[in-house]
This record gives structure tokens, sequence and C-alpha cells, in this order.
């Protein structure tokens, strides 16, 4: 079945075809460079981006993938969860292709999408398993009970993990987007060069809370010159505080369900001290972890196809009244 | 030739379809946030009583605004998504356009009004030529008082500003204002009647790089301002 998958929610622009398990193309346009600018995304700016690069993204996806319009069996789109300005886009132009080529629509959870990076990655994966979805919109743990089967474990109360990345490189002057500019600095610096809070590391809770921690950082260095403050030092001991609660939350959650492995996904599973630490933290525990593919971890649109070929396989198509909903919870299907 | 025609950037969404000067079918309902939701719905029901298959029409008109900033995006990405679907010619077609076709027997210059937020206007001055328009200068953003100060001759201003800004119109332009009917909200049809020349001429735009009209363009840059300012206080490089 070769479902096109359509991705807007926050500031990619995503098309990709999945037939199966095998992604034939997986094209995202990046505002990244022009959000950069603004030191995070713009939500305005994001949603007119989309309106004019989505007609050009589905094409790519066609093209690339050597494939025509009439190829294609169905249609999936992120619907839920994300800028209201940017998923509208992303809706519209599925519910207008799934009309123009009579096919089956499916509106997914921008999360499910996630949940599917992985197991997209290594069909092989087994279910049930415990995920955390990480990225700069959300830190989230999930029970996945089987395909489209949920149930949330823990959800942030504040900021995301990718956020308070984010947060802390602007605050340091280091750049956008935070994660990736936090783990290079930290590989010359010392993890225990500072002593920084676990936020709810101890709490029975599985929700997450980052900006404790991120105001602990801003009170130590606010209005010192940036020569003086040891950035790499900074950098190692924020980040290793982060990788600990996300690393002892998952465990302790996958230890809850009886679960044998943990899925790491979204755009912060490519942070290269978090992956270390999984690996070393469940290899002791003889847990499997499994991390998506480069290409599947930030936002994407072949994990919506994904999903929506899971939806679409359980009869689960959706109407062309689609909407799309910026808040919705992962459990609520349709 | 078959135009499939729609707006979603005014208050009053709307569906189209004529064949040359003849309407087969329209509808229209006031869109308070169901833009999204029933576009394609209707779009299909007005096919359907055209008795029009969407692989059979020859055009497709859309309202790229300005207007509603998110039924706008919606509009026209279900046009260029659809013109692309189904390889056929897509022409944007702007709302102050529609408003003043609907006067273009006018004997005096016509000024469409849509509400631009915080008190702003957008505007336009159109001429008739013909049985068409022709656009006078630029388009105009800005308050009630920046647009007067730039009328000179007879004006027929049309749309819900003029009527919300009928005092200060008269009371400035005195016997060189006049005004449109209140409800002069345009259908669907007049979006495929403006697109048609164009279409006959063999003109269309680029379906994929079509855009809504983005008229204050600032914005963007009045953010990237203001975060610099915020970002004043966090430690100096
Ligand atoms: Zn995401």
């Amino acid at each position: 079945m070769l479902i096109l998958g359509i991705e807007t929610s926050c500031d990619e622009t995503a098309a990709a075809l999945v037939d199966d398990s095998a992604v034939l193309s997986n094209i995202i346009s990046s505002q990244i460079d022009l959000h950069a600018s603004f030191g995070g995304v713009v939500p305005e700016v994001a949603s007119r981006k989309h309106v004019e690069a989505i007609g050009y993204v589905i094409k790519e996806a066609l093209d690339s993938a050597h494939k025509m319009l009439s190829d294609i069996d169905g249609i999936a789109v992120s619907a839920r969860y994300g800028l209201i300005g940017s998923l509208i886009v992303g809706v519209s132009a599925a519910k207008s292709l799934a009309y123009a080529l009579k096919v089956p629509l499916v509106g997914t959870h921008h999360i499910e999408g996630h949940i599917f990076a992985p197991i997209l990655s290594h069909p092989e994966m087994p279910l049930p398993h415990v995920c955390l979805t990480v990225s700069g919109g959300h830190t989230m743990l999930v029970y996945v009970k089987g395909l489209c089967q949920y149930e949330v474990m823990g959800n942030t109360l504040d900021d995301a993990a990718g956020e308070a990345f984010d947060k802390i490189a602007k605050f340091l002057n280091i750049g956008f987007p935070g994660g990736p500019a936090i783990d290079r600095l930290s590989l010359r610096g010392k993890r225990t060069a500072f002593d920084l809070p676990r936020p709810m590391v101890k709490s029975r809770s599985l929700d997450f809370s980052f900006s404790g921690l991120k105001t602990c950082v801003v009170n130590m260095f606010r209005g010192k010159e940036q020569d003086t403050i040891p950035l790499p030092d900074v950098a190692a001991s924020f980040q290793e505080a982060i990788v600990d609660v996300l690393v002892s939350k998952a465990i302790q959650a996958a230890e809850r369900k009886g679960a044998t492995a943990i899925s790491v996904t979204g755009g912060v599973s490519s942070n290269r001290r978090l992956r270390e630490a999984f690996q070393e933290t469940c290899g002791k525990l003889g847990l499997e972890v499994f991390f998506p593919l480069p290409e599947l971890r930030t936002d994407n649109a072949a994990m919506v196809a994904a999903a929506g070929a899971a939806r679409l396989e359980r009869g689960e198509a959706s109407g062309l009244d689609l909407n799309a909903v910026p808040t919705a919870p992962l459990e609520s299907t349709r | 030739m078959r135009i499939l025609a729609f707006d979603t950037a005014a208050p009053t969404n709307t569906v189209g379809l004529v064949d040359d000067d003849r309407l087969l079918a329209d509808y229209a309902w006031e869109a308070r946030d169901n833009s999204l939701q029933r576009i394609v719905l209707n779009i299909d029901q007005v096919l359907k009583r055209g008795g029009v298959a969407l692989e059979d029409i020859e055009g497709l008109a859309v309202g790229i605004g300005p207007g509603s900033w998110t039924g706008a995006k919606v509009g026209v990405t279900v046009a260029k998504t659809l013109a692309y679907a189904v390889n056929k010619p897509v022409c944007g077609v702007t709302s102050l356009e529609a408003l003043a076709y609907q006067c273009r027997t006018a004997s005096v210059q016509i000024c469409p009004l849509v509400d631009a937020g915080k008190e702003n206007v957008y505007g336009a001055f159109y001429r008739p030529r013909g049985k068409s328009l022709v656009r006078k200068g630029d388009f105009y953003v800005g308050d009630i008082k920046g647009l007067v100060a730039a009328v000179k001759e007879p004006t027929l201003f049309l749309g819900k500003p003029a009527h919300l800004y009928r005092r200060t119109l008269a009371r400035e332009l005195g016997p060189l204002a006049s005004y449109g009917s209140p409800s002069d909200s345009p259908s669907g049809c007049v979006f495929a009647w403006i697109a048609l020349p164009r279409f006959r001429k063999g003109d269309s735009d680029d379906a994929l790089a079509l855009a809504p009209l983005y008229l204050k363009e600032s914005l963007a840059q009045a953010l990237l301002l203001k975060r610099q300012q915020e970002d004043s206080g966090k430690p100096s490089q």
C-alpha cells in the first residue's frame, strides 16, 4: 500500500512516500535557517512558508520516488498537535489530494508519527514497548500497547527538553537550535563540573519539568561576560542533568509496565550523550533500546505515512471534513 | 470554459462554478472557523449540483486575500493542490478586485476596502475599463485617514469598512464619496469571472508557487527587532 505522508505541524514542510515499511522518499523543507534569525520558531512566518513550500515538497516526494499521483493508495497527514496555522496547510493539501485522487484520507496525531519513526526503522521492534518521544515541542513517555494503542505515562509540565536546550543555548549565546550546539560544546566539558538539579527524578510521577533547571543555570551566570563563563562545562553539566532525568524516567516506565524494550524518538534522540546513556543503562538492565534512522528523528512525513498506513489497515479513515486540532490528547482517535 | 472558483478569505466563504458567462452552481456560508472543515465538501457539492466532474473543469480561480489570514492559506493551499492533482491552470484573485467587480459599471473610480485589524484597512483604487477593471497604483494598508488623503476625485467606497468609517469618509471627502450596499460580499462566481479573461488569453499563475497576498510584509521584521531587544538582557559576546 503506497501512502503519501504530509507533515506541517511546526516548522518543517515535509512529504514522503512509504510502501509498507519501505521509505521511497522523504522530503523535508526546513525553515531552520529562517527561524534561527529569530532565535526560535515564529508561527506566522512558519505558516506562510508552509503554503509556499507544500506543493513543491509533495511533487518532489513523488518525483524522487519515480511515482505518479495515480500510484498513491492513501494520504496521511499530521492533523492534531502543533501550531494551528501550520497544521491547516498540511490538512488543506491532504484533503484536496485525497478528494482529487479519490483515495482514503487519514489524519494522525503528530506524536503518533514520532512513535512510528523507530517502528518504521526497525520493523522487528517488539510490542508492547515504552516510547520516550522528545523534541523542541514535547517530552512524552508513552506505553505503546500495540499498533495505534497508547497510554500516556508522563508528559512535560513546563518546557519540553529540546526547548530547555534552546533556551539555555540562547541565554549563553551559542546558537539555535540549542540541542546540537550544546551537544558539540559538551564534548570539551566535564559532566560533573556543576552540580545541577535533576528535577522530579526522585518522584513517583513520570512527568517532566525542566524550567527549574533552566532557571538554575540562568541564575548562576546572569549578567556575566560570555568569555568568563566556562561554556563547555556548563553545556556538559546541563546536558547531563537533562539526560539523567530522561533516562531514569524512561527506565522507570519500562519497569512499571514490565516492557522489554524502549524506543527513543523525536529531534532530541539525535543527542549523542542521550543515546550513549540509554545504551549503557539499558545494556546493564537487559532492556533493548531502539532509535529511529537519522532522517526519521526530527519532524518528517515518512513517520506520518507509517502511522497513517497502520490506521488505514485498521479501517480508520477520516472524512473530508477533517479538521486541524492544535492540542489533542494522543489517546483520542480520528 | 468551465471554471471552479472559491474564496475562504472573506467572512462569507464561497464556491462557484461557471461555464463562460453562465452560472452553473454556487454556494456561500458564514465561516467562523470552519473554512478548513467545509471547503472540500462544499466544492464537491457545487460540482455535483453543476453536473461537472472535477477532472472536467478547465481552470480554477481562488481568493488570495487580503482578509482572514487563516482563510486565505486554506483556500490557496486547496487551490494549488487541486490544480496540481488534476493538472489544470489556476488564477489567484484578490478580495479587493472581487469586491470592486460587482460595481464595474460605475462611472467613477472604485475603492474596495477590507478590514486589516487594529483600525487599519486594506484598499485599492480601480477604474472601470470596458467590462473589466484596472487597478490604479499599489495596494494600500494603513488607517482610513491615510487612504482618504489619496482621494482627489469622485470615488465609490465598497466593503464593510466603507460603512464602519462612513462618518470619517463623509467628513473628509463630502460629495466626492459615494457608497455601495453594505451586503456587497462577492459570490464565488465573481472570482471565476475575473479569472476568465486571463484563462482565455492562456495566462495563469504557477500553481506550486501560488501564495496568499501579503500586504503586511513588515511583521516578520518587526518581530525580529522585538526579539533583538528582548535578547539584550543576556550575556554579551
Ligand atoms: Zn515533532
